[in-house]
């Protein structure tokens, strides 16, 4: 079992300041959602875990089974476990799909140990077909021209190829139909098990039908103010983030309905 | 000019018995002397962004016409293919030379400069420096003219189309001190159609000049594919000058990956002169270590609807330079001419120095011209998606000089050319 430990987490971006302590502990074999209203800090927090060049972490921890990934360079915390989904992935012309996801998993393996061609290709079939992603998808450029449903497919595709020990998935489910929500929902629930921990970023219950949540958090204003388990996504979802600003007595304005 | 007055005439004497133990006809060796009487009074043409005065281009060669005391093997470089068209020459010898039977019936001529010159007079005689490069245009291609010492030819007949490419392989012989002057003259006559591909290569380590020319005639309607992959090395200093003259309705396609690891010029000409002729110009380039590399397309529309096309991408590492200067001129009565091009550079280190230079001269009214040019870093966003995959910084960066290259590459019709450019650029980009 691993567990990711996020301590007394602080970032900021252009010196102003967005996380402002976040406290998190998860396990492999759980799945933790996390919500909140827009602007909140939840797409930081996952963006500060990996490293994102545009985010100063300026106090606490993130542990990885007691190593702290904030002293990794940003491949070497992919290297370490941690992937992260995100909903606007770089486009990147004249690298196919395919080559990029075979110098992913070959910077995982020893020189004398990198994935043969036809075990590459069985297994990316295999998870192409899963998710219901045409197989010219494998031979287009890295997310080029691809639609903003095509995106979140092939980052969930990723996270199938490289199999990571845990998974920060950002917002994935924003602009996705039904079906594709049901299919990126598949692909995370292939994941599910002993091995594997997911940390979903979320701002809407929806995609929580498909995944079920072992752990809830609410995050508002740099923070994470309450942690529940399935049904405090419910509980959301009937009386709204105001209510709960309301039920812990937060000072915090909302931003939005 | 480091040069001195009538430095070169002093080789008067040993250039005409160096041409005569070559057993060359006299009018070579008179273009040669006449040649040779000009190199001191002209002055090497002028590179845009480039001062190279003191580049070490202007070593006379050894004209001696003794062989090299250090030979190569070419098989270190090549594999062995019965029944290709091909000829590899290491230094000034020709030391393999297939042709199929087939293609010799048909009136097909690859072989070496000397032995056409010897066995086909009069072809050589009316496109040897006649109508593509001229002995008196400056310094450099006098200088050419008057001590070229080893070169190929090819001769594709009126209407015959070849579907395999012919390969000349030229390796400089830097096992010795000698300049390497080399000239190509590629005759496709009218309504021809072939895949010429060549590769330039150094052996060993010594300084040496090289000053290459490259001349390719395409008479009415014919169709010349060109390739070529350069690796000069580090210690070659290079002059290099392709150039290309179109007849009515003729193309000269060139796809050239510029990958030497010494200090080069590239030019890359066209004169589109025959009324609807086309060329399109494609040219990767990578810089890295100390070295300079200028690239000089430029194509040049006479005729009416001609239509010229560059697209050059270039990467540069560690403090390296490489420029592209694009030139598309269209000449005043080149009606409907279109000229194109687009340069990129992407630079991958703060030392790096890189330059993309569009250079449009439009004397004629009724035409159609764009440029697009661009000189950039290496997008973090891209280097921290591709890193947040596990991907090292160093594999990451691979990737996208790749996927940057990538969009001239894919362009290349022959897929051998693309296999190989893709190897050259691994291989240049893991011998820093």
């Amino acid at each position: 079992m691993a567990v990711l430990e996020i301590k007394n987490l602080h970032a900021s971006i252009e010196d102003k300041e967005i996380l402002k302590g976040v406290n998190l502990t998860m396990k492999t074999g759980e799945i933790h959602a996390i919500m909140g209203p827009n602007g909140t800090g939840k797409s930081t927090l996952a963006a500060a875990i990996m490293g994102h060049p545009s985010y100063e972490v300026t106090e606490g921890e993130v542990l990885l089974d007691g190593e702290n990934l904030l002293e990794l360079d940003v491949d070497e915390r992919a290297r370490a476990g941690v992937f992260l989904a995100v909903q606007y992935p770089s486009e990147i012309a004249g690298i196919t799909n395919a080559e990029f996801m075979r110098a992913a998993i070959n910077s995982r393996r020893e020189e004398d140990d990198k994935i043969s061609v036809m075990e590459f290709i069985e297994k990316l079939d295999e998870k192409m077909a899963l998710l219901d992603m045409d197989e010219e998808m494998a031979e287009r450029y890295l997310n080029e021209g691809f639609s903003g449903g095509e995106k979140k497919r092939n980052e969930i595709l990723q996270l199938l190829m490289i199999e990571p020990t845990f998974a920060i998935l950002d917002e994935i489910d924003s602009g996705l139909d039904i079906d594709a929500l049901q299919v990126v929902s598949k692909g995370v629930n292939q994941m599910r098990g002993e091995g594997f921990g997911s940390l979903i970023i979320t701002h809407y219950q929806r995609l929580l039908n498909y995944i079920t949540p072992d752990v809830v958090h609410i995050m508002m204003d740099g923070r994470v103010v309450k942690t529940g388990g399935a049904e405090l996504a419910q509980q959301l979802e009937a009386e709204g983030y105001k209510g709960l600003v309301e039920e812990l007595g937060l000072d915090i304005e909302l931003d939005e309905d | 000019m480091v040069t001195k007055d009538k430095q070169y005439v002093e080789h008067m004497d040993a250039l005409q018995a160096f041409s005569r133990g070559l057993q060359e006809p006299e009018w070579m060796l008179q273009l040669r002397l006449e040649a040779l009487k000009q190199i001191d009074s002209l002055e090497p043409p002028v590179i845009e962004r480039l001062r190279y005065t003191r580049w070490p281009l202007w070593q006379v060669p050894n004209l001696t016409g003794a062989p090299a005391p250090l030979s190569i093997d070419p098989y270190e470089y090549i594999e062995d293919k019965a029944d290709t068209a091909r000829v590899v020459q290491t230094g000034n010898d020709t030391v393999i030379e297939t042709l199929p039977e087939s293609l010799k019936e048909k009136g097909v001529i690859f072989t070496d400069l000397h032995t056409a010159l010897r066995e086909h007079p009069e072809l050589v005689k009316e496109a040897y420096m006649t109508k593509v490069v001229k002995p008196g245009e400056n310094k450099i291609t006098a200088f050419h003219a008057a001590f070229m010492n080893s070169g190929l030819f090819l001769y594709v007949p009126k209407n015959l189309e070849l579907t395999d490419p012919l390969e000349a392989v030229f390796i400089q012989n830097s096992l010795v001190e000698d300049s390497f002057v080399k000239h190509v003259l590629i005759y496709a006559d009218t309504n021809s159609n072939f895949n010429y591909v060549e590769k330039f290569l150094t052996k060993g380590d010594k300084k040496n000049a090289a000053n290459i020319m490259v001349e390719v005639i395409a008479k009415a309607g014919a169709q010349v594919k060109y390739s070529a992959v350069d690796q000069l090395g580090v210690n070659s200093t290079v002059y290099f000058h392709r150039k290309g003259y179109t007849h009515r309705d003729a193309t000269i396609d060139w796809a050239i990956g510029v990958m030497n690891s010494g200090n080069v010029i590239a030019d890359f000409d066209t004169d589109l002169v025959g009324n609807g002729s086309s060329s399109d110009l494609k040219a990767v380039g990578i810089s890295n270590g100390r070295q300079t590399q200028v690239i000089d397309s430029n194509v040049v529309n006479f005729g009416n609807s001609t239509q010229g096309n560059i697209f050059q991408h270039g990467v540069i590492l560690d403090s390296a330079t490489l420029t592209f200067n694009g030139i598309g001129h269209i000449i005043k009565g080149a009606k409907q001419a279109d000229a194109q091009q687009e340069s990129r550079v992407l630079m991958l280190s703060d030392k790096a120095r890189g330059d993309a230079n569009p250079i449009l001269l439009i004397d004629e009214f009724e035409v159609t011209a764009g440029h697009a040019a661009s000189v950039g870093r290496v997008d973090p966003e891209e280097m921290y998606y591709l890193m947040s995959r596990g991907i090292e910084q160093e594999e990451a960066e691979r990737l996208v000089i790749r996927g940057f290259l990538g969009a001239v590459i894919q362009a290349i019709p022959l897929k051998g050319v693309r296999d190989e450019l893709v190897e050259t650029i691994e291989r240049k980009l893991t011998t820093k």
